[in-house]
Protein backbone atom coordinates (compact mmCIF):
# COMPACT_ATOMS: atom_id res chain seq x y z
CA UNK A 1 0.00 0.00 0.00
CA UNK A 2 1.59 3.16 -0.53
CA UNK A 3 2.12 5.70 1.79
CA UNK A 4 3.17 9.37 2.52
CA UNK A 5 2.69 12.51 4.61
CA UNK A 6 0.16 14.96 4.39
CA UNK A 7 0.49 18.04 2.22
CA UNK A 8 -2.54 19.99 2.91
CA UNK A 9 -6.26 19.08 4.08
CA UNK A 10 -9.78 19.89 4.47
CA UNK A 11 -12.86 18.83 5.89
CA UNK A 12 -15.97 19.38 3.67
CA UNK A 13 -19.42 20.14 5.46
CA UNK A 14 -20.95 20.78 2.09
CA UNK A 15 -20.79 18.43 -0.54
CA UNK A 16 -22.42 17.50 -4.17
CA UNK A 17 -25.43 15.18 -3.27
CA UNK A 18 -23.63 12.36 -4.32
CA UNK A 19 -21.46 12.49 -1.18
CA UNK A 20 -23.95 13.74 0.87
CA UNK A 21 -24.40 11.33 2.67
CA UNK A 22 -20.13 11.31 4.01
CA UNK A 23 -20.35 14.68 5.17
CA UNK A 24 -18.07 15.91 6.90
CA UNK A 25 -15.52 13.93 5.27
CA UNK A 26 -11.49 14.88 5.18
CA UNK A 27 -9.72 14.90 1.71
CA UNK A 28 -6.08 15.70 1.71
CA UNK A 29 -3.78 16.24 -0.63
CA UNK A 30 -0.59 13.38 0.21
CA UNK A 31 2.78 13.89 -1.00
CA UNK A 32 3.64 10.06 -1.58
CA UNK A 33 7.26 8.52 -0.53
CA UNK A 34 7.51 7.16 -3.60
CA UNK A 35 7.19 10.36 -5.41
CA UNK A 36 4.33 12.10 -6.65
CA UNK A 37 1.02 13.92 -4.85
CA UNK A 38 -2.02 12.58 -4.74
CA UNK A 39 -5.77 13.54 -4.02
CA UNK A 40 -7.47 11.08 -0.87
CA UNK A 41 -10.15 10.41 1.09
CA UNK A 42 -8.55 10.47 4.70
CA UNK A 43 -10.70 7.57 7.39
CA UNK A 44 -10.12 7.22 10.94
CA UNK A 45 -8.59 10.21 12.74
CA UNK A 46 -8.62 13.36 11.33
CA UNK A 47 -5.07 14.55 10.12
CA UNK A 48 -2.61 17.47 9.72
CA UNK A 49 0.10 18.67 7.39
CA UNK A 50 2.95 16.50 7.94
CA UNK A 51 0.90 13.72 9.73
CA UNK A 52 2.09 10.39 8.25
CA UNK A 53 -0.57 8.36 6.43
CA UNK A 54 -0.56 4.99 4.71
CA UNK A 55 -3.61 3.80 2.32
CA UNK A 56 -6.23 1.51 4.18
CA UNK A 57 -8.43 0.61 1.00
CA UNK A 58 -9.63 1.44 -2.77
CA UNK A 59 -13.57 1.84 -3.06
CA UNK A 60 -15.40 2.38 -6.13
CA UNK A 61 -11.91 4.17 -7.47
CA UNK A 62 -11.55 6.13 -4.32
CA UNK A 63 -7.75 6.35 -2.14
CA UNK A 64 -8.62 6.09 1.10
CA UNK A 65 -5.79 7.10 3.55
CA UNK A 66 -5.48 6.77 7.21
CA UNK A 67 -3.17 8.20 10.03
CA UNK A 68 0.08 5.98 10.05
CA UNK A 69 1.94 4.84 13.40
CA UNK A 70 4.88 4.46 11.72
CA UNK A 71 7.13 7.34 11.85
CA UNK A 72 9.63 6.07 9.22
CA UNK A 73 8.23 7.69 5.88
CA UNK B 1 -0.48 45.32 -32.58
CA UNK B 2 -2.45 48.52 -32.27
CA UNK B 3 -3.68 50.18 -29.17
CA UNK B 4 -7.33 49.22 -28.86
CA UNK B 5 -10.01 51.49 -26.33
CA UNK B 6 -13.18 50.13 -24.38
CA UNK B 7 -15.73 52.64 -25.51
CA UNK B 8 -18.51 51.04 -23.88
CA UNK B 9 -19.61 49.31 -20.83
CA UNK B 10 -22.59 47.95 -19.21
CA UNK B 11 -24.15 44.87 -16.49
CA UNK B 12 -27.14 43.27 -14.93
CA UNK B 13 -27.40 43.83 -11.53
CA UNK B 14 -26.28 40.35 -9.75
CA UNK B 15 -28.67 38.60 -7.94
CA UNK B 16 -31.57 35.98 -8.24
CA UNK B 17 -33.69 36.56 -10.95
CA UNK B 18 -36.43 34.07 -11.54
CA UNK B 19 -37.61 36.50 -14.35
CA UNK B 20 -34.46 36.60 -16.49
CA UNK B 21 -33.63 33.73 -18.65
CA UNK B 22 -29.96 33.41 -19.71
CA UNK B 23 -30.20 35.15 -23.22
CA UNK B 24 -32.50 37.87 -21.44
CA UNK B 25 -29.72 38.42 -18.86
CA UNK B 26 -26.55 38.82 -21.71
CA UNK B 27 -29.07 40.72 -24.01
CA UNK B 28 -30.24 43.78 -21.11
CA UNK B 29 -26.29 44.14 -20.66
CA UNK B 30 -25.31 44.02 -24.17
CA UNK B 31 -28.09 46.89 -24.68
CA UNK B 32 -27.27 48.79 -21.85
CA UNK B 33 -23.45 48.38 -23.46
CA UNK B 34 -24.39 49.61 -27.03
CA UNK B 35 -26.14 52.53 -25.48
CA UNK B 36 -23.34 53.37 -23.41
CA UNK B 37 -21.29 53.65 -26.62
CA UNK B 38 -23.86 55.41 -28.45
CA UNK B 39 -23.88 52.82 -31.44
CA UNK B 40 -26.16 50.72 -33.34
CA UNK B 41 -26.48 46.76 -33.12
CA UNK B 42 -25.19 46.94 -36.54
CA UNK B 43 -21.86 48.35 -36.26
CA UNK B 44 -20.13 45.35 -34.04
CA UNK B 45 -17.88 43.34 -36.07
CA UNK B 46 -17.45 40.01 -34.20
CA UNK B 47 -19.31 39.13 -30.66
CA UNK B 48 -16.89 36.93 -28.22
CA UNK B 49 -19.38 35.78 -25.51
CA UNK B 50 -17.62 33.67 -22.16
CA UNK B 51 -19.73 31.28 -20.56
CA UNK B 52 -18.96 28.38 -18.25
CA UNK B 53 -21.65 25.98 -17.94
CA UNK B 54 -24.78 27.42 -19.38
CA UNK B 55 -25.94 24.21 -21.04
CA UNK B 56 -25.57 22.23 -17.61
CA UNK B 57 -27.38 25.14 -15.54
CA UNK B 58 -29.77 26.15 -18.45
CA UNK B 59 -29.63 22.90 -20.98
CA UNK B 60 -29.29 25.25 -23.88
CA UNK B 61 -26.15 25.38 -26.22
CA UNK B 62 -24.73 26.92 -29.08
CA UNK B 63 -25.06 30.20 -26.61
CA UNK B 64 -23.08 32.64 -28.64
CA UNK B 65 -25.56 33.13 -32.12
CA UNK B 66 -28.17 32.63 -29.53
CA UNK B 67 -27.54 35.71 -27.91
CA UNK B 68 -26.13 37.75 -30.59
CA UNK B 69 -29.07 37.63 -32.94
CA UNK B 70 -31.50 38.41 -30.02
CA UNK B 71 -28.82 41.53 -29.68
CA UNK B 72 -29.92 42.48 -33.60
CA UNK B 73 -26.39 40.99 -34.91
CA UNK B 74 -27.04 37.66 -36.67
CA UNK B 75 -24.61 37.41 -39.66
CA UNK B 76 -21.34 38.68 -37.63
CA UNK B 77 -18.63 35.82 -36.48
CA UNK B 78 -20.18 34.82 -32.45
CA UNK B 79 -18.37 32.47 -30.25
CA UNK B 80 -18.76 31.09 -26.92
CA UNK B 81 -15.30 30.63 -24.56
CA UNK B 82 -14.89 28.60 -21.67
CA UNK B 83 -12.53 28.68 -19.20
CA UNK B 84 -14.15 28.38 -16.04
CA UNK B 85 -14.60 31.41 -13.76
CA UNK B 86 -12.17 32.68 -16.57
CA UNK B 87 -14.48 32.38 -19.26
CA UNK B 88 -15.41 36.05 -20.10
CA UNK B 89 -11.86 37.22 -19.39
CA UNK B 90 -10.89 34.53 -22.03
CA UNK B 91 -12.97 36.04 -24.27
CA UNK B 92 -12.23 39.66 -23.66
CA UNK B 93 -8.32 38.64 -24.54
CA UNK B 94 -9.56 37.02 -27.64
CA UNK B 95 -11.57 40.13 -28.36
CA UNK B 96 -8.70 42.68 -27.78
CA UNK B 97 -6.75 40.09 -30.11
CA UNK B 98 -9.48 40.48 -32.93
CA UNK B 99 -9.08 44.36 -32.83
CA UNK B 100 -5.52 44.63 -32.05
CA UNK B 101 -4.55 42.71 -35.05
CA UNK B 102 -6.44 44.49 -37.23
CA UNK B 103 -9.00 42.18 -38.53
CA UNK B 104 -11.94 44.12 -36.69
CA UNK B 105 -12.73 47.43 -35.53
CA UNK B 106 -15.37 47.17 -33.75
CA UNK B 107 -15.98 44.55 -31.46
CA UNK B 108 -18.77 43.28 -28.76
CA UNK B 109 -17.93 40.81 -25.16
CA UNK B 110 -20.56 39.49 -23.29
CA UNK B 111 -19.96 37.41 -20.13
CA UNK B 112 -23.02 35.81 -18.71
CA UNK B 113 -24.11 33.02 -16.52
CA UNK B 114 -27.14 31.89 -14.98
CA UNK B 115 -27.12 29.72 -11.76
CA UNK B 116 -29.72 30.02 -9.22
CA UNK B 117 -32.06 27.83 -11.40
CA UNK B 118 -30.67 24.65 -10.24
CA UNK B 119 -30.55 23.71 -6.19
CA UNK B 120 -26.95 23.93 -4.19
CA UNK B 121 -25.90 20.64 -4.45
CA UNK B 122 -26.68 20.67 -8.06
CA UNK B 123 -24.84 23.98 -8.41
CA UNK B 124 -21.62 22.64 -6.10
CA UNK B 125 -21.44 19.53 -8.90
CA UNK B 126 -21.97 21.73 -11.77
CA UNK B 127 -18.59 23.64 -10.62
CA UNK B 128 -16.90 20.94 -9.69
CA UNK B 129 -16.84 20.33 -13.52
CA UNK B 130 -13.64 22.94 -13.56
CA UNK B 131 -11.54 20.79 -11.71
CA UNK B 132 -10.04 16.98 -12.23
CA UNK B 133 -13.17 15.50 -11.99
CA UNK B 134 -10.85 11.58 -12.70
CA UNK B 135 -8.89 12.61 -9.57
CA UNK B 136 -9.63 15.68 -7.32
CA UNK B 137 -13.34 15.56 -7.86
CA UNK B 138 -13.51 11.97 -7.36
CA UNK B 139 -11.95 11.70 -3.76
CA UNK B 140 -14.69 14.18 -2.87
CA UNK B 141 -12.89 18.26 -3.70
CA UNK B 142 -15.38 20.92 -4.34
CA UNK B 143 -13.99 24.03 -5.46
CA UNK B 144 -14.46 25.22 -1.36
CA UNK B 145 -12.61 22.27 -0.38
CA UNK B 146 -9.81 23.16 -3.10
CA UNK B 147 -9.41 26.77 -1.73
CA UNK B 148 -9.63 25.53 1.67
CA UNK B 149 -6.51 22.87 0.85
CA UNK B 150 -4.74 26.48 -0.31
CA UNK B 151 -5.42 28.32 3.21
CA UNK B 152 -4.36 25.46 4.84
CA UNK B 153 -0.73 25.52 3.39
CA UNK B 154 -0.55 29.18 3.41
CA UNK B 155 -1.20 29.43 7.09
CA UNK B 156 1.19 26.58 7.75
CA UNK B 157 3.76 28.58 5.63
CA UNK B 158 3.27 31.91 6.00
CA UNK B 159 1.42 32.16 9.55
CA UNK B 160 -2.00 33.73 7.50
CA UNK B 161 -4.65 33.07 9.63
CA UNK B 162 -8.90 32.75 10.75
CA UNK B 163 -8.96 36.42 11.04
CA UNK B 164 -6.76 37.30 7.97
CA UNK B 165 -9.46 35.34 6.07
CA UNK B 166 -12.42 37.80 7.43
CA UNK B 167 -10.41 40.81 6.99
CA UNK B 168 -10.84 39.87 3.14
CA UNK B 169 -14.51 39.44 3.83
CA UNK B 170 -15.56 42.18 6.45
CA UNK B 171 -14.06 44.62 3.82
CA UNK B 172 -15.24 43.58 0.57
CA UNK B 173 -18.76 43.62 2.67
CA UNK B 174 -18.13 47.05 3.67
CA UNK B 175 -17.38 48.04 0.17
CA UNK B 176 -20.07 46.01 -2.01
CA UNK B 177 -22.52 47.51 0.61
CA UNK B 178 -21.90 50.49 -1.67
CA UNK B 179 -22.65 49.35 -4.88
CA UNK B 180 -26.16 49.27 -5.91
CA UNK B 181 -25.44 46.60 -8.24
CA UNK B 182 -24.06 44.03 -5.81
CA UNK B 183 -25.98 41.22 -4.70
CA UNK B 184 -25.39 41.10 -0.75
CA UNK B 185 -25.28 44.60 0.73
CA UNK B 186 -24.40 43.78 3.76
CA UNK B 187 -21.84 45.26 6.10
CA UNK B 188 -20.68 42.31 8.58
CA UNK B 189 -18.43 42.42 11.28
CA UNK B 190 -15.14 40.77 11.97
CA UNK B 191 -17.42 38.10 14.82
CA UNK B 192 -19.71 37.54 12.06
CA UNK B 193 -17.38 36.96 9.51
CA UNK B 194 -14.85 34.87 11.81
CA UNK B 195 -17.91 32.27 13.45
CA UNK B 196 -20.22 31.59 10.48
CA UNK B 197 -20.90 27.70 9.17
CA UNK B 198 -18.24 26.17 7.90
CA UNK B 199 -17.78 25.25 4.35
CA UNK B 200 -15.02 23.23 3.97
CA UNK B 201 -12.56 24.28 6.89
CA UNK B 202 -10.88 26.48 7.20
CA UNK B 203 -13.09 28.40 5.01
CA UNK B 204 -16.62 29.31 6.01
CA UNK B 205 -19.76 30.68 4.66
CA UNK B 206 -18.69 34.16 4.65
CA UNK B 207 -15.11 33.29 3.03
CA UNK B 208 -17.01 32.33 -0.48
CA UNK B 209 -18.49 34.08 -3.05
CA UNK B 210 -22.22 33.96 -3.88
CA UNK B 211 -24.49 31.90 -6.51
CA UNK B 212 -25.73 34.63 -8.54
CA UNK B 213 -27.48 35.12 -12.03
CA UNK B 214 -26.27 38.16 -14.09
CA UNK B 215 -24.44 39.55 -17.41
CA UNK B 216 -22.04 42.19 -18.05
CA UNK B 217 -20.36 43.80 -21.54
CA UNK B 218 -18.07 46.03 -23.37
CA UNK B 219 -17.19 47.45 -26.69
CA UNK B 220 -13.85 47.30 -28.00
CA UNK B 221 -12.26 49.69 -31.09
CA UNK B 222 -9.68 50.51 -32.59
CA UNK B 223 -8.16 53.48 -29.92
CA UNK B 224 -7.55 55.87 -33.08
CA UNK B 225 -11.37 55.72 -33.83
CA UNK B 226 -12.55 55.88 -29.69
CA UNK B 227 -13.47 59.33 -29.27
CA UNK B 228 -16.12 58.75 -32.23
CA UNK B 229 -18.03 56.93 -30.06
CA UNK B 230 -17.21 57.86 -26.63
CA UNK B 231 -15.60 60.88 -24.65
CA UNK B 232 -14.38 58.87 -22.24
CA UNK B 233 -12.48 55.99 -24.01
CA UNK B 234 -10.55 54.31 -21.42
CA UNK B 235 -7.23 52.45 -22.92
CA UNK B 236 -5.81 48.56 -22.55
CA UNK B 237 -2.86 48.86 -21.70
CA UNK B 238 -2.08 45.67 -21.16
CA UNK B 239 -3.78 42.04 -21.56
CA UNK B 240 -2.23 38.77 -21.16
CA UNK B 241 -3.76 34.95 -20.56
CA UNK B 242 -1.30 32.27 -18.96
CA UNK B 243 -2.49 28.55 -18.36
CA UNK B 244 -1.39 25.82 -15.71
CA UNK B 245 -2.74 22.19 -14.38
CA UNK B 246 -6.01 21.61 -13.76
CA UNK B 247 -5.69 19.56 -10.72
CA UNK B 248 -4.64 20.91 -7.69
CA UNK B 249 -2.49 18.35 -6.85
CA UNK B 250 -0.06 18.84 -9.57
CA UNK B 251 1.24 22.00 -8.73
CA UNK B 252 4.34 22.47 -7.14
CA UNK B 253 3.61 24.99 -4.71
CA UNK B 254 -0.34 25.33 -4.34
CA UNK B 255 0.08 28.66 -2.13
CA UNK B 256 1.41 30.64 -5.73
CA UNK B 257 -0.59 30.66 -8.65
CA UNK B 258 1.82 30.28 -11.85
CA UNK B 259 -0.68 31.28 -14.12
CA UNK B 260 -1.73 34.76 -12.26
CA UNK B 261 2.10 35.41 -11.97
CA UNK B 262 2.95 34.36 -16.22
CA UNK B 263 -0.64 36.49 -16.84
CA UNK B 264 0.96 39.71 -14.87
CA UNK B 265 4.15 39.15 -16.36
CA UNK B 266 3.08 39.75 -19.75
CA UNK B 267 0.09 42.41 -18.77
CA UNK B 268 2.80 44.00 -16.93
CA UNK B 269 5.65 44.31 -19.92
CA UNK B 270 2.73 45.12 -22.09
CA UNK B 271 1.71 48.12 -20.62
CA UNK B 272 5.50 49.05 -19.69
CA UNK B 273 4.20 49.28 -15.90
CA UNK B 274 5.69 47.66 -12.51
CA UNK B 275 3.23 46.53 -9.78
CA UNK B 276 3.78 49.81 -7.88
CA UNK B 277 2.63 51.49 -10.99
CA UNK B 278 -1.12 50.19 -10.32
CA UNK B 279 -3.49 52.45 -8.39
CA UNK B 280 -6.22 50.10 -7.42
CA UNK B 281 -7.41 46.48 -8.07
CA UNK B 282 -10.41 44.09 -9.10
CA UNK B 283 -9.34 40.75 -7.83
CA UNK B 284 -10.98 36.92 -8.37
CA UNK B 285 -12.01 36.64 -4.62
CA UNK B 286 -14.13 33.75 -5.03
CA UNK B 287 -12.67 32.39 -1.89
CA UNK B 288 -11.19 34.90 0.85
CA UNK B 289 -7.76 33.10 0.59
CA UNK B 290 -7.76 33.82 -3.19
CA UNK B 291 -7.87 37.17 -2.87
CA UNK B 292 -4.98 37.22 -0.64
CA UNK B 293 -2.90 35.26 -2.50
CA UNK B 294 -3.68 36.93 -5.64
CA UNK B 295 -2.04 40.23 -4.50
CA UNK B 296 0.90 38.24 -3.74
CA UNK B 297 1.44 37.09 -6.70
CA UNK B 298 0.15 40.04 -8.65
CA UNK B 299 3.30 41.73 -6.46
CA UNK B 300 1.20 44.10 -4.84
CA UNK B 301 2.81 42.93 -1.52
CA UNK B 302 5.41 40.54 -0.69
CA UNK B 303 4.67 37.03 -0.60
CA UNK B 304 3.11 35.34 2.88
CA UNK B 305 2.55 39.10 3.67
CA UNK B 306 -1.47 39.36 1.95
CA UNK B 307 -3.49 38.10 5.06
CA UNK B 308 -1.33 40.76 7.17
CA UNK B 309 -1.45 43.53 4.44
CA UNK B 310 -5.33 42.97 4.65
CA UNK B 311 -5.71 43.05 8.82
CA UNK B 312 -3.38 46.45 8.09
CA UNK B 313 -6.24 48.00 6.41
CA UNK B 314 -3.96 48.39 2.86
CA UNK B 315 -6.66 47.21 0.78
CA UNK B 316 -9.24 48.88 2.00
CA UNK B 317 -10.56 51.65 -0.17
CA UNK B 318 -8.46 54.56 1.78
CA UNK B 319 -5.81 52.29 1.79
CA UNK B 320 -2.44 52.41 -0.25
CA UNK B 321 -3.56 49.34 -2.37
CA UNK B 322 -7.53 49.68 -2.59
CA UNK B 323 -8.69 45.87 -3.78
CA UNK B 324 -12.22 45.34 -4.42
CA UNK B 325 -13.68 48.55 -4.43
CA UNK B 326 -16.62 46.78 -6.04
CA UNK B 327 -17.35 44.66 -3.06
CA UNK B 328 -16.02 41.49 -5.43
CA UNK B 329 -16.94 38.59 -5.75
CA UNK B 330 -17.64 37.87 -2.08
CA UNK B 331 -20.46 40.45 -2.03
CA UNK B 332 -21.40 41.85 -5.72
CA UNK B 333 -21.72 38.38 -6.73
CA UNK B 334 -20.44 35.78 -8.67
CA UNK B 335 -22.06 34.50 -11.83
CA UNK B 336 -18.89 32.88 -13.34
CA UNK B 337 -19.29 33.11 -16.47
CA UNK B 338 -19.73 37.25 -16.26
CA UNK B 339 -16.76 37.65 -13.46
CA UNK B 340 -14.41 38.35 -16.07
CA UNK B 341 -16.12 41.23 -18.19
CA UNK B 342 -17.81 43.05 -14.50
CA UNK B 343 -14.35 43.21 -13.36
CA UNK B 344 -13.50 45.22 -16.37
CA UNK B 345 -16.44 47.09 -16.24
CA UNK B 346 -15.64 48.23 -12.46
CA UNK B 347 -11.93 49.24 -13.51
CA UNK B 348 -14.31 50.79 -16.45
CA UNK B 349 -16.20 53.03 -13.96
CA UNK B 350 -13.34 53.67 -11.71
CA UNK B 351 -11.68 55.16 -14.20
CA UNK B 352 -14.42 57.16 -15.73
CA UNK B 353 -15.01 58.79 -11.88
CA UNK B 354 -18.87 56.96 -12.42
CA UNK B 355 -18.49 55.14 -8.89
CA UNK B 356 -20.36 57.00 -6.40
CA UNK B 357 -20.08 56.23 -3.01
CA UNK B 358 -17.10 54.24 -3.84
CA UNK B 359 -15.27 56.26 -6.14
CA UNK B 360 -11.28 56.07 -5.26
CA UNK B 361 -8.87 58.83 -5.30
CA UNK B 362 -6.58 57.23 -7.25
CA UNK B 363 -8.29 55.80 -10.56
CA UNK B 364 -6.25 56.73 -13.59
CA UNK B 365 -4.67 53.19 -13.26
CA UNK B 366 -6.37 50.13 -12.57
CA UNK B 367 -5.97 45.98 -12.94
CA UNK B 368 -8.49 43.17 -13.08
CA UNK B 369 -7.14 39.39 -12.37
CA UNK B 370 -9.67 37.17 -13.43
CA UNK B 371 -8.96 33.46 -12.10
CA UNK B 372 -10.51 29.82 -13.68
CA UNK B 373 -10.64 26.93 -11.71
CA UNK B 374 -7.91 26.41 -8.79
CA UNK B 375 -5.69 28.33 -10.85
CA UNK B 376 -5.64 26.66 -14.40
CA UNK B 377 -6.43 29.97 -16.12
CA UNK B 378 -5.82 33.58 -15.57
CA UNK B 379 -6.26 36.50 -17.30
CA UNK B 380 -4.63 40.00 -16.29
CA UNK B 381 -6.27 43.19 -17.63
CA UNK B 382 -4.96 46.81 -17.11
CA UNK B 383 -6.57 49.48 -18.41
CA UNK B 384 -5.93 53.57 -17.96
CA UNK B 385 -6.79 56.68 -18.74
CA UNK B 386 -6.98 57.33 -22.41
Amino acid sequence: MRSGVVYTETVVHLAPERFAADVPYQVAIVKLKDGGRVTVRIEGDRVAIDDAVVESRIHEGISFFRKSDSTDQ
Amino acid sequence: MRPVAIVGAGKTPFGAFPDLDLRALAVVAGQKTLENAGLEPGAIESFYLGNFAGPEFTSQNHLAPYISSALGMAGIPATRFEAACASSGAAFFQAFMGVASGIYDIVMVVGVEKMTCQPTPRVTEILSGAGDCATEVKAGSTFPSLFAMIARRHMHDFGTTREHLSAVAVKNHANGALNPDAQMRKVITLEQAMNARPIAEPLNLYDCSLISDGAAAVVLCAADRAREFSDRPVKILGVAQASDWVALDQKPDITTFAAVRGAAKKAYEMAGLAPGDIQFAELHDCFTIAEIVAMEDLGFVERGRGGFFTAEGGTRRDGPMPINASGGLKSKGHPVGATGVAQICDLVQQIRCEAGERQLQRHSVGLAQNLGGSGATCVVTILGDA
